[in-house]
């Protein structure tokens, strides 16, 4: 600690600290536009000058270290003059267009204007102007009024990972652009919206909607990936979510969050809303008040329970409902003697579901992750599926810890990887036994019961070794299984050698998880054989595909659309379909929905709800509704707590929401958190005998993961919204005689599908991408079974 | 007393080969030193004993300089010459380059030897096609000859010289400018502290200097300290590249001793043209305050007499202008080269050189008003000292000279619409 | 005494004189009673009466929905929706003025950075039912073409006071 002067005030600032730093801390405020916390210095704007005792010049507060003893003047006539010149020259060329800014009301270049501006310019000569840049659906661009702070392009090159915008040309004739005219593809790039401190970057999809003054701003969580990013909603007229912005948590998602949820509100006002109660009778569609609904939802599944039994009900849930939610869905439904329970839509293996931890979780906290030494991503797309667990990684990787993969597709991680092993998903156990193997003979540790025949055929690659002893220098490391390892149809085994990696390496299992509440739907047991707190169900139901499979007599589904969420979509639309009574608890409607429910019930989505979400991390974080909800929807709960108190069930007399999560959380006090299993050898791995059977990778579409985020147009307009289509690297694609463009059909369980072939060398061999989530891609069956694949 | 140092052996045939250079003594300077392994320190108290002071314009004592080097850091040190030579007006690196380019291999040697960094770079201008030519050729013979390279004279000292050519922008002669684009980056000033010699090219320690410093070494340490302190004045030791230009008989570099009176330096130069009387004299390159004829005439060329007069030395460009010059005009071109070589990283001098340029333009078509001569003390007084580099200082100086010296001037632009002169 | 002078005033008349003086006085001078309707008082170029939305001379609306003049408005008597037309350019979609809230204060107009709405010199409008009273954007750019000329000229004349 040294000890300097402020204006006068004395105070103790840290060994190092920048002056600005040590000011903020003090609550002494220095203008600035291009300095900001979480990014490199550049000392460009030149806005935070200030004086300093001894010093002949005026010097930028965010660029010079405190010493001991330094006296500094932020408001001395010196100082103010700097700041009041600089300002003159910032405004010079910025055009005078504040009313129509989108930046208006919020700039920081006007309200520092007001403070360090002239009210006349003595600039007569002509303004700069600028050509705007397209950069894609998400940002909106006015490059005249850049300041070249340059905040936008050190996020592009520091937290993004890309440089995608940059500085061309030079002195006045700088502009900040991108390289020729590819836009900006980044799955943070909506974060420059934020970042830049004048209207030259704004929203897209906010454009000209509202001004700063007329909105409200309100906390909530998002719920799309494992992250739980906190966000400020900006409602406008308390009625319309017109704007979604990152709230800062350091813990979590620090002052970042990804375009998924920072771009998903525009799902909210999609035409696809359902509003009102809609009742199917006799094949045709009307709207009716909630009353004839429920009534309808009573005898519906009354009728369903006396007919054929509890049994033949099941009950499907998005991990994108909120823990209120899912947990009043198991309770409704165990109380009516149905335990058909599930919300794994995506998952194909449940063989080892009894002995999973009570939730499967990251296993550290996120902020942890930057701190790993080595890491091994097994089937993860972390940039797309968790960008903000990406930026954690990529910051120990760009600090040299040693980041690892095994994926089916080469994805193009912005971090150094270390080692990579580019296979077909159904190789995943061999490399995994492989390295289980290498780490055995790397510790020299006894082999677990069974290991040895398990693994007797495989054989240590340099890679195997070279993960086993990172794995293991590392102090600290961590095995992360990603969604396409846990929705694996060998998921338990590759469960079983990441656990046994783990173990040998003395590093941390995690997983991360698909969806925003999937750890609070495990805790709240929205699963067939568990209930709330982990503790076993006295009767074990199907689980998500067994319902599907076995063509259940009715079903009841909170927010999900399983033709295009199941791994068997093909399976899930027909046993829909053929059931005598669906009801619908959902946000919205499809045509795929109006076919085979007979009751939609609409229910408030994100924000318009109050709602708890559980993190990857294991956090509880509790927000508000903070729009009424639309229409004649109502928030899930409730409608959960009536049809409880309809069905004459007991226990659902809660008033607020906050008495349904305090019940959860009574029953969750003594969760286990451990993520490890008993150990349970898996069958024997042969040969690599399935090296020539070509299988598809079933990716889930980085903006289709859920249904707001399918439903949100800018998204679906971006680069990451890829098309349906059958991706293939070069070598399968001649074997197969297929050309990039030409369309082609793939065939899997007696389903066909023709889509556009796309020859992609990042695919690994023997494996066919195929993104799933997407409804032009649902008439193909299963996920990650061999498919075959011909030219039309 | 002329041309003693770089310029030493100007006189003879092929002046830039190594054998006209190994003839004249050179190398026995670099071979002694490996030879006896002299300390660097004595190397450091033999320039400062010579008072030699940088000659890019700051005029920094580069034995102070080279001692800043961090001595036991282990890792990479790099010496950077900096033959970015842009300055408008100056034009004596290239001719260093071209006729003595193996005095500044040897004087890189052995400052690569002394502050412990065994590769050098000498970032040469874009445009110096035919200096580089030269340069390369030189390092050739040098490498041939075993004087640079693994394990020089099995001394065990290596040092590795490259040459990188620039692409023509005037602030890469600024030294963080000019390391960022040996990185292969745009050549944007970097924010000091840190300094190159803590943090240098590719974040290593670094020493940069001029051309004519370090091919001012090897003669420095093969004749003494003294000797070069002698040649010149106190703290202004040595004799120095003047490039003399504009309204003279004879314009080109003279290498004169530091303190020669300006009026000594102007006959050499043939006296102003065509029998006129001079009316200014800009010092130093075209970023240092211009002086009125009077001033001038009286003042010595050394850096403390220059800066008594109120300018600067800078690298030793002296511009002269006769009674026919427009201060007007003369000032609006370079008002516009400060304005079309700002490299727009830092808000004044992006936008203030841009307005600087676009008045002077202004007044001088004469569509200046009264309040324009003030607002260009004002924004050049915005520009002056708040910026990264000192490129900003630089387009304001001479802003600042002109109307001290020749408002007047500029006044009869406002007034009546055309020019005095 | 007084009731003496009193007495003697009362028999000659003289405050009945007075009261004729003054009548007479005023026989011959200039009339000053304005007979509305058919004659008017002159108005200020300031005149605060009913609102108007302006076009350029291209026929483009100046409205730039920057929402200034609803956000200035002290009786909350306008309301904006905005939105971006297919040329890009920054358009309302909803301008409305509810003139029954309105307090004809003139901040709107004081607002406007693009002298778009201005309050004209007409105060003689009714509306017979209220809702004839809600002036929509339609409404509002139909009396600003009409009366463009007038509006313009104002502006002119007060140009040098603004």
């Amino acid at each position: 600690m040294v000890s300097i002067e402020i204006d006068g005030k004395k105070i103790q600032a840290r060994d190092g600290a920048l002056v600005i730093e040590a000011a903020d801390d003090a609550g002494v405020y220095i203008p600035r536009f291009c300095y900001h916390k979480k990014l490199s210095i550049a000392a460009n704007c030149r806005m935070c000058l200030i004086e300093v005792e001894k010093a002949a010049k005026p010097l930028p507060a965010c660029a010079t270290p405190v010493t001991d003893g330094m006296v500094i003047f932020t408001k001395s006539p010196k100082a103010i003059d700097a700041q009041k010149g600089v300002m003159e020259f910032l405004l010079i060329n910025h055009p005078l267009d504040c009313p129509i800014c989108d930046q208006g009301g919020e700039c920081e270049l006007q309200d520092i204007a007001m403070g360090y501006g002239s009210d006349v310019s003595k600039f007569t000569e002509k303004k700069r102007v600028v050509k705007d840049k397209n950069l894609g659906p998400l940002i909106a661009t006015d490059m005249t009024r850049c300041i070249h702070c340059t905040r936008c392009v050190r996020f592009g090159a520091e937290v993004a990972g890309v440089r995608e915008l940059g500085a061309t040309g030079r002195g006045e004739h700088t502009e900040i652009g991108t390289y020729i005219t590819s836009n900006v593809s980044s799955e943070m790039s909506g974060n420059v919206i934020d970042l830049c401190p004048v209207g030259a970057l704004t929203s897209k999809p906010f454009r000209f909607s509202a001004r700063a003054w007329e909105l409200v701003e309100r906390d909530t969580i998002a719920p799309h990936d494992c992250i739980g990013s906190n966000l400020k909603v900006h409602v406008c007229n308390g009625r319309e979510v017109v704007r979604v912005v990152p709230r800062e948590n350091e813990a979590i998602n620090e002052t970042w969050i990804s375009d998924r949820d920072r771009f998903s509100y525009e799902a909210l006002y999609s035409d696809d809303r359902l509003k009102t109660p809609m009742l199917k009778e006799n094949g045709a569609w009307r709207e009716v008040d909630w009353e004839t609904a429920l009534q309808a939802v009573i005898v519906g599944i009354n009728k369903t329970i006396t007919d054929s039994g509890a049994d033949r009900v099941g009950a499907l849930a998005a991990p994108t409902s909120t823990l209120e939610e899912l947990y009043l869905m198991q309770k409704l439904m165990r109380q009516m003697g149905v335990n058909n329970i599930d919300h794994r839509l995506r998952q194909l293996d449940f063989s080892d579901q009894q002995q999973a931890p009570v939730f499967p979780w990251l296993g550290q906290p996120i902020n942890n992750l930057e701190n790993n030494n080595a890491v091994l991503l097994i089937g993860s797309n972390v940039r797309k599926d968790q960008p903000i667990a990406a930026h954690r990684l990529r910051k120990a990787g760009v600090r040299g810890s040693k980041i690892m993969t095994l994926n089916a597709v080469d994805y193009d991680f912005y971090m150094p990887i270390m080692a990579k092993i580019i296979t077909s998903p159904m190789d995943y156990k061999h490399q995994l036994a492989g390295i289980a193997k290498a780490l055995l003979a790397q510790t020299k540790q006894p082999a677990p019961n069974g290991f040895e025949k398990l693994v007797s055929k495989v054989k240590i690659t340099a890679s195997h070794q070279a993960i086993a002893s990172a794995l293991v220098e590392g102090s600290v490391s961590s095995v992360l299984l990603g969604p396409q390892a846990i929705n694996h149809p060998e998921a338990s085994t590759l469960r079983m050698l990441a656990q046994l990696i783990t173990l040998l390496s003395q590093s941390q299992l995690g997983y991360l998880s698909e969806a925003g509440n999937s750890v609070g739907a495990w805790m709240a047991g929205m699963l067939p054989h568990r209930v709330a707190g982990g503790k076993d169900a006295d009767k074990t139901g199907l689980n998500a595909l067994e319902m599907l499979h076995k063509g259940l007599r009715a079903y009841v589904l909170l927010g999900v659309e399983p033709e295009i969420e199941s791994a068997e979509s093909v399976i899930a639309s027909r046993a829909l379909n053929d059931a005598d009574f669906v009801v619908s608890l959902t946000s919205f409607s499809s045509e795929a929905m109006r076919q085979y429910a007979d009751v939609m019930l609409p229910i408030a989505p994100f924000a318009e709800t109050s709602a708890t979400f559980i993190n990857a991390e294991g956090q509880w974080q509790s927000v508000a509704g903070v729009v009424p909800p639309l229409g004649e929807t109502r928030p899930a709960w409730k409608v959960l707590r009536v049809l409880g108190n309809l069905f004459g069930c007991s226990g659902f007399d809660y008033i607020t929401s906050d008495d349904v999560l305090t019940e959860v959380k009574q029953l969750t006090k003594d969760c286990q958190t451990d993520n490890t299993v008993v150990w349970c050898c898996p069958a024997p791995i042969t040969t690599n005998s399935n090296a020539d059977i070509l299988v598809r990778i079933a990716e889930v579409q980085m903006y289709a993961g859920d249904s707001l985020q399918r439903r949100a147009q800018a998204l679906q307009n971006t680069h990451d919204a890829d098309f349906a289509a059958i991706r293939i690297n070069k070598a399968c694609a001649k074997k197969f005689g297929l050309k990039d463009g030409v369309k082609a059909t793939a065939a899997q369980n007696g389903t066909e599908i023709t889509l556009p072939v796309v020859v992609d060398d990042n695919v690994s061999d023997n494996s066919v991408l195929i993104h799933c989530g997407l409804r032009d891609s649902a008439a193909l069956s299963t996920d990650f079974t061999p498919i075959s694949i011909r030219p039309v | 007393m002329a041309n003693e140092v770089c310029f030493s052996t100007l006189h003879l045939d092929k002046s830039w080969a190594l054998s006209t250079y190994q003839a004249a003594g050179g190398y026995a300077v670099w071979k002694r030193i490996l030879k006896n392994k002299t300390s660097p320190d004595d190397i450091i108290s033999e320039l400062k004993t010579s008072a030699l002071r940088g000659r890019g314009g700051a005029g920094f004592p580069t034995g102070l300089k080279w001692s800043f080097m961090p001595r036991n850091t282990p890792g990479q040190k790099y010496i950077v010459c900096n033959s970015d030579e842009g300055e408008p007006g100056t034009c004596k690196d290239r001719d260093i380059l071209r006729y003595n380019p193996h005095a500044l291999i040897e004087g890189m040697a052995i400052a690569g030897y002394t502050i412990g960094a065994s590769i050098g770079y000498n970032y040469m201008r874009g445009e110096f096609y035919e200096p580089y030519d030269r340069f390369e050729t030189a390092l050739e013979e040098a490498y041939k000859a075993g004087i640079l390279g693994k394990n020089i004279f099995k001394s065990g000292v290596d040092f590795d010289l490259h040459s990188h050519i620039g692409a023509g922008a005037y602030i890469c002669g600024e030294e963080t400018a000019l390391l960022e684009s040996l990185e292969g980056k745009k050549g944007l000033p970097r924010f000091k502290p840190p300094f190159p010699a803590s943090y240098g090219l590719f974040g290593r320690p670094t020493t940069i200097n001029n051309t004519e410093t370090l091919a001012s070494v090897p003669y420095i340490l093969a004749n003494g300290g003294k000797w070069f302190l002698e040649l010149g004045r106190p703290n202004n030791g040595g004799s120095k590249l003047f490039s003399v230009s504009g309204h003279v008989n004879k314009p080109g570099n003279y290498e004169v001793p530091l303190g020669t009176p300006f009026a000594e330096l102007l006959e050499m130069a043939g006296g102003v043209w065509k029998g006129k009387e001079l009316k200014a004299v800009i010092p130093g390159g075209s970023s240092t305050p211009v002086l009125p004829a009077k001033i001038a005439m009286e003042m010595d060329m050394d850096y403390d007499s220059i800066a008594k007069a109120g300018s600067m030395l800078g690298a030793g460009s002296v511009i002269i202008m006769d009674e026919t010059t427009c201060m007007v005009k003369t000032l609006g071109r370079l008002a516009y080269f400060y304005y079309d070589e700002s490299c727009g990283q830092c808000t004044p001098c992006r936008e203030g050189t841009g307005w600087l340029s676009r008045v002077v333009n202004r007044i001088e078509i004469g569509k200046g008003q009264q309040q324009d001569l003030d607002l260009l003390l004002d924004v050049a007084g915005k520009i002056g000292g708040r910026t990264i580099c000192g490129l900003g200082d630089a387009a304001a100086m001479p802003v600042m000279s002109f109307l001290n010296h020749y408002r007047d001037e500029f006044q009869f632009h406002v007034d009546h619409k055309r020019c005095m002169v | 005494m007084k009731i003496i002078t009193d007495y003697f005033k009362s028999l000659v008349l003289i405050e009945l004189l007075k009261g004729l003086m003054l009548t007479g006085k005023y026989l011959f001078k200039k009339n000053v009673t304005v007979q509305y309707p058919e004659e008017k008082t002159p108005i200020s170029p300031r005149f605060r009466g009913l609102h108007a939305l302006r076009r350029y001379p291209n026929g483009e609306e100046r409205c730039i929905a920057c929402k200034l003049c609803e956000a200035v408005c002290p009786a909350l008597a306008i309301t904006i929706e905005s939105e971006q037309r297919e040329d890009g350019s920054r358009r309302t979609k909803r301008y409305d003025i509810d003139l029954t809230k309105c307090i004809f204060c003139g901040y709107c107009e004081e607002s406007c950075p693009v002298d778009s709405i201005v309050e004209t010199h007409i105060f003689e409008y009714h509306g017979e039912e209220r809702s004839d009273l809600y002036m929509t954007k339609d409404k509002l750019l139909a009396v600003g073409d009409r009366y463009e000329k007038d509006i313009a000229a104002n502006r002119a004349a007060d140009a040098k006071f603004r």
